[in-house]
């Protein structure tokens, strides 16, 4: 009984805090005059103006009611330009069109520039994430073999790659390797973000090996199994599940490192933020909402794989 | 090869060392095991027992002599290790069955990946043998949720079912409860009236004495005495066996 008031007492203090902190955060803005203004962020999640469809070049216009087309023929051009999708036509048939006017409006659903960049953290995010994995099996296997030259080279490229920050390695692939060898951007990125995270998912997957008693090795071997079978049906499926809250921290982790692949212009959903701090005046509701999304995207993550991890614990 | 087609086992002149040269845990060991045989090792703490056992499938590795096994080289360099580990079950003191495996799983896992049988026959027979353990009904059960004596006779129908003409046991019963070790006891004098060729490392002086051909007595990395049980326990023909035996029995 006692105990219990002193537990609702202490989260009582604790959504206490939560509220003076909110409202610091809103006292110091009023502080500088911020105009809280959310309402600004909307149309650059989802845009549900109506859009202009407008000329690209002068012509003459044709519209056909029946099959709900309109047909722009443009001046020197052999092929007409055709709108098959829009809700209201703002020209009628035989105008006189010149480029840049409007022909007529859609209203449609338009995703914005931060979902854009939302989508673009996410396959950056799964391609690196694919790539770590298979790495960071070959280098882990590769750590533990019972050759010095494989062992010497993932030692090597674990303590290299541990040894210097991200951003820097991010530079070298796109600068260096990535002129060298001719790589897009999207490409350079996925691949530093990959050789970085991979690194780190040797070391977890070394660790998970290493903490299977030996005697499962030995089971396996005495059954017949080679090592690789014994591997992969023994030792590498327990390790597995071992390795699964570190691997998740990992790959919460490589979310959230994936924004500085924005400093190569990779429009992420931090380098898309950046722009439309600047078109929409509302850095802090910018920021928060850009913030918001990664947590929504960390939390995707770690929520399936306490799925998976549950879904595994079925023979403890 | 061998001077009888009957040794299923031969080993010559085999030494073997631990740490760098530093330890002789085996000292020219010489020994066969014949066809059927039923051969106990015995011996105090630490005098090569295991060793000798994991030599025999070549778990350990020895630096000189030759383990023949089934007619079989060991050590040539033609030998197919895997191969000739299907022929040789082995069952661990500590069971090492595999946990994310129900015990059906576990028997089925070496025929169906490594023998390649079909899973019909892998399965029917991977059932005959849980039935002939007792373990009828714990199939589906995950080793966790098994009593120390019920994984170990898994661990007895894993390895069975690779069709092995060999059994090796490391003191199966010594991590099991006093009441647990009857049960598994019970199921290796089965294997052995079936005419199992059967290698056993144990304490278990009563089964020894009832189900051996042969006991074999180590200390030190050397093979002591060589007997049939009745010399072996009435008789010890070396002094350092009757001081072993008067300690234990
Ligand atoms: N992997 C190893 N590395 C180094 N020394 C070892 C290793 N395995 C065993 N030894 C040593 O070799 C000797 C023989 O060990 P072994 O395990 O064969 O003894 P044992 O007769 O089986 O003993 P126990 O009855 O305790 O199981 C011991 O001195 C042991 O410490
Ligand atoms: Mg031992």
């Amino acid at each position: 009984m006692h105990a219990k008031q002193k537990t609702w007492l202490w989260n009582a203090v604790f959504i206490g805090i939560v509220f003076a902190l909110s409202y610091s955060v809103y006292f110091a803005s009023q502080k500088i005059e911020y105009n809280w203004r959310w309402e600004r962020v909307v149309p650059y999640i989802i845009n549900t103006d109506a859009q202009e469809i407008t000329a690209p070049g002068d012509g003459t216009v044709e519209i056909d009611e029946r099959n709900h087309q309109l047909t722009l023929v443009v001046d020197g051009e052999t092929t007409p330009f055709v709108v098959k999708e829009y809700t209201e036509l703002q020209v009628s048939d035989g105008d006189l069109i010149f480029e840049g006017d409007t022909l007529a409006t859609l209203e449609q659903w338009q995703i914005g520039p931060l979902i854009d960049g939302l989508i673009v953290t996410i396959e950056i995010s799964i391609y690196s994430l694919v790539i770590a994995l298979v790495l960071g099996l070959v280098i882990g296997l590769m750590r533990i073999s019972a050759n010095p030259m494989l062992r010497n080279m993932a030692i090597l490229y674990i303590e290299v790659i541990r040894g210097t920050p991200l951003l820097v390695q991010i530079f070298i692939m796109y600068f260096f390797i990535g002129t060298v060898m001719d790589l897009e951007r999207f490409t350079a990125g996925v691949i530093a973000l990959s050789v970085f995270t991979g690194a780190y998912v040797a070391e977890i997957i070394r660790s998970g090996i290493q903490s299977i008693p030996v005697g499962q090795m030995e089971a396996a071997r005495s059954l017949g199994m080679s090592y690789p079978k014994a591997m992969t049906f023994i030792i590498l499926p327990q390790a597995f599940k071992r390795t699964l809250p570190p691997m998740a921290g990992q790959f919460i982790n490589l979310i959230k490192d994936s924004s500085l692949v924005s400093v190569i212009s990779i429009t992420d959903l931090t380098k898309a933020g950046r722009e439309v701090v600047s078109g929409s005046f509302a850095p802090f509701e910018v920021w928060f909402t850009v913030a918001l999304l990664y947590r929504v995207l960390t939390s995707t993550l770690s929520w399936a794989i306490q799925r998976l991890e549950k879904r595994l614990s079925a023979s403890d | 090869m061998t001077d009888t087609a009957d040794n299923i086992i031969v080993t010559i002149d085999v030494e073997k060392y631990y740490n760098n040269g530093a330890l002789h845990a085996l000292k020219t060991v010489n020994t066969t095991v014949k066809r059927g045989e039923v051969v106990v090792i015995v011996g105090p703490s630490g005098s090569g027992k295991s060793t000798l056992l994991r030599t025999l499938n070549q778990l350990e590795t020895i630096e000189s002599g030759t383990i023949i096994v089934d007619g079989v080289d060991m050590y040539d360099r033609s030998t197919n290790i895997n191969k000739l580990r299907e022929n040789v079950g082995m069952v661990f003191q500590g069971f090492n069955l595999f946990p994310h495996k129900t015990a059906l799983e576990n028997v089925m896992l070496a025929p169906l990946k490594v023998a390649k049988r079909p899973l019909a026959e892998v399965t029917e027979h991977a059932r005959e043998l849980m039935y002939k353990v007792g373990l009828a009904d714990r199939m589906e059960n995950y080793p966790s949720q098994l009593s120390g004596g019920q994984m170990q006779r898994v661990a007895i129908a894993r390895a069975l079912a690779m069709r092995p003409d060999i059994m090796l046991f490391d003191e199966p019963t010594s991590a099991l409860d006093p009441e647990m070790v009857g049960e598994v006891l019970d199921v290796m004098k089965s294997l052995a009236a079936e005419g199992m060729t059967m290698v056993v490392v144990t304490h278990e002086m009563g089964f020894a004495r009832e189900v051996a051909d042969r006991v074999l007595f180590m200390e030190e990395g050397a093979l002591l005495v060589d007997a049939s049980p009745d010399v072996f326990f009435d008789t010890p023909p070396h002094a350092r066996l009757k001081q072993f035996l008067s300690k234990i029995l």
